[in-house]
């Protein structure tokens, strides 16, 4: 009960960043991406299972917010979900810097296929931002290494 | 359960997982520009959610403003704006009726048919993988919104048109600049035919001029303005200008126009509360 409503939070907090920022200013969701973020950091916690199953419920909102066709960026993220939560296992990524690489290659691996997907299915060119999705990868994992370092500082400070 | 059979059952739900995505996308593909029944459930529940959302710190925002800072010239800033709105928009008919329109009275009329058909509404919403293709504004089914309603900004110049999804207080709204519209335009001067599409970036092009059309046919700083050939938009709406003309070995001239509404200032919008289907019977 206590992991859904961890969960529930981190979704609240992605959508309610997606509100607001593709209001004020949408440049910022090409930036991070944040639901990634949620989906990584859970399958990590829980498993390539749940991670896989989070990728698709936010999957669905973020094809909600970029009004495209549902299930592309469910896809993307129910892969990058998958393989979070099995290299987890396999690789300690509990540093700062190694957990900032295995970020960035998961955020570049969704990325490609999102828009390969994307390609393939909707037949228009991608919006780029003036070459702000390329920095995508590098600021996405330099916000999660540091919001999961205080998270985990956190939660073992509160353990003991 | 040993390692390899639980990693296993681990990657059939995955493999299940990518299976209902497939499906996912291909129940929307044959629809075309009607959205599914998935779809319109999807918007259905994320809208009021993000309208609830941007409403509360609208909300905390105008608490700030209205109660602590400038109370009476906060009301009467918006008083004054809602006026210029319907003024704009009444400037805006008036110069283009005045040349439809022979009697006063024939005019007045039709001023306060118009009038009666705007609605007012604010963009809450922008899609955030392609800026220029649409946008949610804050009406819906409940206000009496409908698809192929006509959108135009605070002057008056064209936006773009209602399309699927439409939910009970929201509604999504194609852009001129998406590369997935088209508009029967023609030139303001010499009345030279084309279609306008979006490039997807902000701009628009006009298409099917035939290159060998004169440049005092059509030519550089020329308004674009809606013709109503396309059945969806009516005649006489300002759409654009044009900023460039370029020949190749093709057929047809490249045209560039920049659309009169400015996307970064995009706020609040008038809807006009007639089907396309009211407005050519009419």
């Amino acid at each position: 009960m206590r992991d859904f409503i961890k969960v529930a939070i981190g979704i609240i907090i992605a959508f309610l960043f997606y509100t607001i920022f593709s209001r004020v200013s949408p440049p910022v969701l090409l930036l991070f991406n944040v639901l990634s973020l949620v989906v990584i950091y859970f399958a990590v916690e829980k498993g390539e299972v749940f991670g896989s199953c989070l990728g698709a419920a936010c999957g669905l909102i973020h094809d909600y917010f970029s009004f495209g066709v549902y299930g592309v960026g469910g896809l993307a993220k129910t892969a990058t979900g998958y393989l979070a939560g099995y290299l987890s296992k396999k690789i300690d990524i509990g540093p700062p810097l190694r957990n900032f690489f295995f970020l960035a290659v998961l955020i570049i691996f969704e990325l490609i296929l999102w828009a390969l997907l994307y390609f393939f299915i909707v037949p228009e060119s991608i919006n780029t931002g003036k070459g702000l999705i390329f920095i995508q990868p590098l600021s996405t994992a330099f916000l999660g290494s540091v919001v999961f370092f205080f998270i985990r500082k956190l939660t073992t400070k509160n353990k003991y | 359960m040993p390692l390899f059979l639980k990693e296993r059952k681990n990657f059939t739900i995955l493999i299940a997982l990518i299976l209902f995505h497939f499906l996912l996308i291909s129940m929307q593909v044959p629809l075309g520009e009607k959205a599914s029944l998935f779809e319109k459930t999807v918007f259905s529940v994320f809208s009021p959610l993000r309208h609830g959302i941007l409403s509360f710190f609208k909300g905390i925002g105008n608490v700030w403003t209205n109660y602590f800072y400038l109370r009476n010239v906060k009301s009467q800033n918006k008083k004054m704006e809602e006026e210029i709105f319907f003024l704009r928009q009444e400037n805006n008919l008036l110069r283009n009726a005045i040349q439809r329109f022979q009697s006063e009275r024939e005019l007045q009329e039709k001023l306060l048919e118009m009038h009666e058909n705007i609605l007012s509404a604010h963009v809450i919403g922008l899609d955030t993988d392609s800026y220029y293709k649409t946008v949610i504004i804050n009406r819906g089914t409940l206000d009496g919104i409908k698809k192929n309603m006509i959108v135009l900004d605070k002057n008056g110049n064209l936006v773009g048109r209602i399309i699927e999804p439409i939910s009970l207080k929201e509604a999504r709204v194609q852009l001129i600049t998406d590369d997935a519209s088209g508009i029967g335009v023609f030139s303001q001067k010499k009345s030279v035919p084309g279609i306008l599409t979006g490039d997807g970036e902000g701009q628009c092009l006009l298409k099917y001029v035939l290159a060998t059309a004169r440049s005092d046919e059509i030519s550089e700083g020329e308004d674009i303005i809606t013709s109503g050939y396309d059945r969806i938009y009516p005649p006489g709406i300002k759409a654009g200008k044009i900023v460039s003309i370029t020949s190749d070995s093709s057929l047809h001239k490249h045209i560039v126009v920049d659309p009169y509404f400015d996307f970064h200032y995009l706020d609040q919008v008038a809807v006009i509360m007639k089907s396309p289907v009211e407005i050519f019977k009419d």
